[in-house]
């Protein structure tokens, strides 16, 4: 036992400089964050700031009228088409991928993994006036070419959020794609085969070998994904918000909103409430997550 | 065994580095350093490192160009150890420092000379509650651009309402008569101006909703109807340079593009709003020196810092970064200087600065730009009601300015 705990103490030694490094760069701007939160830090109080207690979350959560509730509604509603759109069309692709009569599938790959390699700046600005544009985008060009009238097509919150969901499945699928496709390429052939030999339809296949199989090794990545979408932030603003070339949308996610209404006033102490609130709902559903798994894989 | 000796080998090699750096002191004959954070083009701070060079050895000046330079010194400007000593940049953002408490007058450093013979309206820009912080240099304004194409300059209009005339003919076949960034508020500048009223007044309070403000956007709203529905910068630019749009209202910087597109660009003066009598009134953004009082605290560095404001306050000097910039000079001397008075669009920026309303420095701008850009928005772009939109518009600008406090 003695033994054991001299272990344990040497291993805490070893890890100390990269403990101290994380300590320094995650927990230490978590703890200051949530500091300045209970302040009134702002232009005037800048280098003065006072303690106001939970003054900043009381505003940011119960006055209603201040847009956030709205805000993270339209977040989660983002958040859930975007998660569900990626998982069927990510699984489709795959499996496509994966069937054994495609021919040049690396050159498919290959071609499916750029939006990925361009910066996500560009793209978005390449979609937004390249393709969204009511005076040179090319949607609009193809209408006009037909007969049609052209559409602004960022103009309505609706429209516009469909725009983005369209943006954000471009930049994000690549990834999707290629972690389903790697689980897929791990499944044993031999359990197909042998559901082939007991009259198994493809989707009985799907759902009763490849989903249970998959799960396991796409669970980091959707979570990882969850929490990007939940926090995305550039497609919404650069699309609808950015000062200068609005578009009409209304539309906020709570890291514009916590933007527009926080960071703009200076009010650090706001906007660092805003921060903690959107940190301890994704450390809740974190930990959601990692219970959901464990107790998957305990049964 | 290697190891060890290697081990103790990098040990007495960090500990010579780290004894060196820590016992490093300054040898008195070495020169001061003084750091000049800026956004500008590398055209107008190479005029400003060759008026400075007399002033080596003894002086180092070093620029650093920083994109965010305003948002980076919120952060750090009252850090000696990693803010600026001084920087170039619009006046729009004084108001902010000095009630962060980081900005030093620039009446301490200046004699009254340097301030007595500017450009009466950049004095007023540089001034905040009383007390002027920044030494101007040049300054834009938006200017009234046509294409001689289409307009010739006896045709241009002189009223408003000749303008929405000629937009009503010829807005039609893929052409536009006029066009500008329509929900931007600084392009929304001259109209809300022209027409009296104001963004945001002296003391803090927004006046979104007042009667001048509905005004301006009932009127301007006439034009918009005209205009393209996206009118972003590079909207704007593209429809003029490809001869798409015949007049429009637009900076200084936008006429090198327009002239390398082949377009013969005339420049004329504003029209006049016939309701009020009084021309489109742009903002007027004035860049100048401001001074850290980080940057102060030192004798030494104070010293050198008045020696680099006595050199950028000559009049050689500004007009150079004048032309450099292609903004007119601070500095009401220089106009009696003839490269000065023969070129056409600095002349024409001097004479709309008599009417340019200078934008505001109050801290509160900073919260207006955003809410004034919604509105637009929502009333050109939307087609909201304009009264309800500027009264909802006006709250959100006094819950956010609340908010600051």
């Amino acid at each position: 036992m003695k033994l054991k705990k001299n272990d344990s103490f040497k291993c805490y030694l070893i890890s100390s400089p990269s403990l101290a490094l994380i300590a320094l760069i995650v927990v230490f701007p978590i703890i200051y964050t949530f500091y300045i939160s209970l302040t009134n830090m702002n232009t005037y109080h800048w280098f003065n700031p006072e303690i106001i207690g939970f003054k900043n979350y009381k505003q940011a959560l119960f006055v209603m009228d201040s847009g956030f509730l709205k805000a993270i509604f339209i977040t989660i509603v983002w958040t859930a088409v975007n998660m569900v759109f990626q998982m069927v069309i990510a699984f489709s692709i795959a499996s496509l991928l994966n069937s054994p009569l495609l021919k040049y599938r690396r050159l498919y790959k290959t071609i499916l993994m750029f939006p990925w390699a361009m910066p996500g700046y560009v793209s978005i600005l390449l979609w937004k006036t390249g393709m969204f544009n009511s005076q040179f985008g090319l949607l609009n060009q193809w209408l006009t070419k037909l007969g049609f009238s052209s559409i602004r097509w960022l103009a309505s919150d609706l429209s516009a959020f469909i725009c983005c969901t369209v943006v954000n499945l471009w930049l994000a699928l690549p990834f999707m794609i290629m972690i389903i496709d790697g689980g897929l390429q791990s499944i044993d052939r031999s359990f197909y085969e042998s559901a082939t030999m007991d009259g198994a339809s493809t989707f009985c296949k799907a759902v009763k070998i490849t989903i249970p199989c998959l799960k396991p090794i796409i669970g980091p990545a959707v979570i990882i994904t969850l929490f990007t979408t939940f926090k995305q932030f550039d497609i919404i603003y650069l699309m609808t918000r950015q000062p200068g070339s609005q578009t009409g949308s209304t539309i906020q996610t709570i890291i514009t909103y916590a933007y527009e209404n926080a960071f703009i006033s200076n009010n650090y102490g706001y906007s660092s409430s805003i921060s903690i609130i959107i940190f301890i709902m994704l450390m809740v559903f974190a930990r959601f997550s990692l219970f959901t798994n464990k107790k998957e894989e305990a049964l | 065994m290697k190891r060890k000796h290697l081990t103790i080998v990098l040990f007495l090699v960090l500990a010579t580095i780290l004894s060196l750096s820590c016992s490093k002191q300054k040898d008195e004959n070495s020169p001061i350093t003084i750091t000049i954070w800026h956004d500008k083009e590398d055209v107008v701070v190479d005029v400003i490192k060759q008026a400075l060079e007399p002033l080596s050895p003894d002086i180092v000046v070093n620029f650093e160009r920083k994109a965010s330079l305003a948002e980076t010194l919120k952060l750090v400007g009252n850090n000696p150890q990693t803010a600026p000593d001084m920087y170039l940049y619009a006046h729009d953002k004084i108001g902010v420092y000095v009630e962060m408490g980081i900005l030093e007058p620039i009446t301490n450093l200046v004699n009254s000379e340097s301030i007595e013979t500017l450009v009466p309206m950049t004095k007023t820009a540089a001034t905040y509650k009383g007390k002027i912080y920044q030494l101007p240099i040049y300054f834009e304004t938006l200017l009234f651009l046509y294409n001689k194409k289409y307009m010739k300059p006896e045709e241009v209009p002189s009223t408003t309402d000749e303008l929405l005339t000629y937009v009503q003919n010829k807005t039609k076949y893929g052409h536009f008569g006029y066009i500008e960034q329509h929900s931007t508020p600084y392009y929304f500048g001259p109209w809300i101006n022209g027409f009296g009223g104001k963004v945001i007044d002296e003391e803090g309070n927004p006046c979104l909703d007042s009667k001048e403000t509905l005004q301006a956007l009932a009127y301007h709203l006439k034009f918009v109807k005209y205009m393209p529905d996206e009118t972003e910068y590079a909207t704007v630019n593209t429809l003029f340079s490809e001869g798409k749009a015949h007049t429009t209202i637009g900076g200084p910087w936008l006429i090198p593009t327009i002239k390398k597109a082949g377009i013969d660009v005339g420049i004329a003066n504003m029209p006049i709003i016939n309701q009020t009598g009084k021309p489109l009134t742009p903002y007027l953004g004035v860049q100048g020196f401001q001074v850290l009082k980080t940057g102060v605290q030192n004798p030494e560095k104070k010293e050198a810092i008045i020696k680099i404001l006595q050199i950028l306050s000559s009049e050689e000097v500004e007009i150079k970064l004048a032309l450099a910039s292609g903004c007119a000079p601070a500095r009401e001397g220089c106009y009696s200087y003839d490269s000065i008075k023969n070129d056409e669009i600095v002349m024409a920026m001097r004479n709309t600065a008599e009417n340019a309303v200078p934008m505001p420095n109050i801290p509160e701008m900073d919260v207006m730009w955003t809410v004034t850009g919604n509105l637009l928005t929502a009333v050109n772009m939307s087609g909201k009601d304009i009264e309800t939109s500027a009264k909802q518009a006006q709250e959100k600008a006094l819950s956010l300015i609340e908010n600051m406090k």
